[in-house]
């Protein structure tokens, strides 16, 4: 009996001490990860570590999940300055790249991605990747784009076929069909007010200029094109009654009461497609959102992948190979479909797994369709206080204490203070 | 007997032996005490000094910064740089954005304080009123209106954001019945998010206050009652003559802390309010947690903390000095 336990310690112990030399010897690739869509995204990300695993035995891939997008940079930065165990990646959202590069958190990539590689991936996911921190003239790659949005206007297509509706193809139009197809129990349109710069931004695009041009330090918030922006949505509950009046419409409520047919179109993440899809019980279809007179507009949204700073060379070597992996051709079109988030890659769209995903669900590839029309997502340097100052004056406006041209004039003049410093 | 017991006690006064045994057990305490109390609150007054701002890149200033007392040599709009009591003087002037912000904080805070205190303690004494008395269902009114105080913060915030949800949201509904107009979106409304603070506030801490009324209304002398009865006085003379002088202790003390707590109440800000709200609806300890993790002004959040601390400190000292003072009155 007792030999008999010996036997199973010893044995045990010896399991043990193999296994933890077997763990020694592998790269050990820990990554921060924001829960951010309504989705199953660890058990995802679990088949994902272990098909890669399989492929790279010597490398352990390690999800951490933090919380939101504000979490995981906000635990990163208190790992770097507190000094405990980097992780070697993280996925925070394109526009912090300003904030985490300056703080000394992440690395350029540009040493690890290849210029083939590199010019497969879409321009617009792109658009907030490059930064030049050390100011030797040429932006250095901090942003690998991997979980990737825009905003789209969603539609109940039913229901305009039942009124003999064409898709909205300009403003006019959107505030028209938005007011036939108000009624009692239903609005026509919701436009979120929880995260405004971004459903304000193509807005403006359509009207003709974006809020943010190519120079971090420099904000176009009181443009023509966007007072009439912000004057459009004030117009569409004052002049059409089309949608609630004021502050009322919040992020998370409006994918809900678009597939319950409360309100007939919303302007929304791609991230939202998957519920809605499943969850409607009539024909959506999506698009970008119209423009002033034709045309039709987006900003991508989202988080790209970060490569730490302060990882040993070996680590980030592993880190950037499993990044590629995660963003190559198969996997983005894999992701897209269970999540929402749309493909990276350029070479994605030509796979079969995307064909016949697309052939079932068209909203997919009208969602794609869309990036062709895309401007940069607002983000500069002190990008918090920038984007308080627009958002308190766009809340102003719709609470009626503001004129969309005082406003937005007021938002420009408090931003151009906070980036003055950079001049 | 008396002998040897005096002997004993001569003994013991020639030779004072010190105590080592209660120090020694109140040494972990104290070690957490300083680790987690003491200490961040000398480092926090230390880098009060200091302006730091890392996601800001390391330039030099070339425009002048509304901070003064920043040493020429290290201009840095990066920081660090010391700036002795810059940030305190910028709090105190009239148009400097740190004033500004500090302003609208405190002035959220005070109202926050005016408008959840005194309504939950007139709650909290009538809710004790009402479950002091001997009746059916006495326990099933203690356990309802206790509840929400045992509830998470965040639970309870997560709860009310549901009520809150515009149109349909119970609120709203019955805000409705009463011929309120426009389904408002409390939450993300600048205008409404302090209110809606507030209301979670009240519906929380009254049953918490209601417990220190309850022990205070069954610490009350019966015979006070029974001579009252007999001189006629009738129950609202009972009530504002008898019992709400006697409680007049409780009530100090459930004041103070309510006060206390109203500055360190966080977790319904995080959950409920948006970032979109920041500066219109802020309350203090939220706008400190704004300014070092979105924001990154690590200097005026340390500073604002610093600010924090001698609230708290000079909110306990009254406490102490309030209470004991009557402990030794009485």
């Amino acid at each position: 009996m007792k030999v008999r336990l010996l036997l199973i310690v010893a044995i045990l112990v010896t399991a043990l001490g193999v296994s933890s030399a077997a763990a020694q010897d592998k790269t050990v690739v820990t990554i921060y990860f924001p829960i951010a869509v309504d989705s199953p995204v660890t058990e995802i990300l679990d088949e994902y570590t272990a098909a890669y695993e399989a492929e790279n035995p010597d490398v352990d891939i390690v999800f951490s999940y933090e919380g939101g997008y504000t979490d995981v940079q906000t635990k990163l930065r208190t790992v770097a300055e507190g000094g405990g165990d980097l992780p070697a990646g993280a996925i925070m959202l394109a526009t912090d790249i300003f904030d985490v590069a300056n703080a000394g958190l992440v690395q350029p990539w540009d040493a690890y991605v290849d210029e083939d590689t590199l010019s497969d991936y879409f321009d617009v996911w792109l658009s907030n990747s490059y930064y030049d921190a050390d100011g030797d003239g040429t932006g250095e790659l901090y942003g690998l784009p991997f979980q990737r949005s825009t905003v789209l206007l969603y539609y109940n297509a039913t229901l305009l076929a039942e009124n003999n509706m064409e898709p909205p193809a300009n403003w006019q139009e959107l505030a028209e069909d938005a007011q036939t197809l108000t009624t009692d129990t239903r609005w026509g349109i919701l436009i979120p007010n929880s995260w405004p710069y971004w459903e304000l931004q193509p807005f403006a695009l359509g009207a003709g200029q974006n809020l943010v041009g190519d120079s971090d330090t420099e904000v176009f918030f009181n443009s023509d094109a966007a007072v009439e922006a912000l004057q459009y949505w004030v117009d569409l509950y004052t002049v059409y009654n089309a949608t609630p009046a004021g502050v009322q419409n919040n992020w998370g409520d409006a994918p809900g009461l678009f597939a319950s047919g409360d309100a007939a179109m919303i302007v929304h993440s791609t991230g939202s497609m998957p519920g809605i899809l499943s969850a409607a019980d009539f024909e959506v279809n999506v698009s970008g959102i119209p423009g002033k007179d034709g045309g039709h507009f987006t900003v991508p949204g989202g988080g790209n992948l970060y490569l730490v700073a302060g990882i040993d060379d070996a680590t980030a070597q592993a880190m950037a190979d499993f990044a590629l992996w995660l963003t190559s051709p198969e996997q983005t079109v894999d992701w897209s479909i269970r999540t929402g988030y749309l493909p990276v890659r350029q070479s994605a769209l030509e796979l079969e797994s995307w064909t016949s995903y697309a052939a079932d669900t068209p909203q997919a590839a009208q969602a794609v369709a869309t990036l062709d029309s895309a401007g940069p997502e607002l983000s500069v340097q002190s990008l918090a206080d920038v984007r308080n100052a627009l958002h308190t004056h766009i809340l102003a406006v719709l609470n009626g204490e503001e004129e969309p041209q005082a406003a937005l004039d007021a938002a420009q003049a408090e931003a151009d203070e906070i980036l003055s410093i950079y001049q | 007997m008396t002998s040897s017991a005096s002997v004993r006690t001569r003994w013991q006064m020639r030779r004072p032996r010190i105590q080592w045994l209660p120090y020694v057990l109140l040494l972990p305490t104290l070690y957490f005490v300083f680790l987690f109390t003491v200490y961040p609150t000398f480092k926090v007054l230390r880098d009060s000094r200091i302006y730091y701002h890392p996601s800001r890149p390391d330039r030099q200033m070339v425009t002048d910064l509304k901070l003064p007392g920043i040493d020429e040599a290290t201009r840095s709009i990066r920081g660090p740089n010391n700036v002795g009591l810059a940030y305190f003087r910028a709090m105190v002037e009239p148009d400097s954005p740190e004033g500004e912000t500090f302003r609208q904080v405190i002035g959220n805070s005070a109202l926050y304080v005016v408008g959840t205190v005194p309504i939950s303690m007139i709650l909290a004494l009538l809710f004790a009123l009402l479950v002091n008395r001997k009746m059916r269902g006495v326990g099933i009114a203690r356990l309802a209106l206790f509840y929400p105080t045992v509830l998470p913060m965040v639970s309870a915030a997560t709860i009310w954001l549901f009520f809150f949800t515009p149109d349909y949201g119970l609120w709203n509904q019955l805000f409705k019945f009463f011929g309120y107009g426009g389904p408002q979106n409390w939450v993300i409304n600048p205008k409404l998010a302090l209110w809606s603070l507030i209301i979670v506030a009240i519906w929380k801490n009254a049953g918490y206050f209601m417990i220190f009324y309850l022990a205070g209304l069954q610490g009350l002398p019966e015979d006070v009652y029974e001579a009252a009865a007999l001189d006629g006085a009738n129950w609202f003379t009972q009530l504002t003559r008898i019992t709400v002088p006697l409680l007049r202790r409780t009530t100090l003390f459930v004041s103070v802390i309510a006060i206390i707590g109203a500055f360190q109440q966080v977790e319904h800000a995080l959950v409920m309010t948006y970032e979109l709200v920041s500066g219109e609806a802020d309350l203090l300890l939220y706008e400190i947690y704004q300014q070092r993790f979105i924001q990154q002004d690590y200097g005026f959040a340390n500073s604002l903390t610093v600010v924090m601390i001698a609230i708290l400190f000079a909110l306990t000292l009254a406490n102490v000095f309030l209470t004991e003072r009557q402990e030794y009155a009485n």
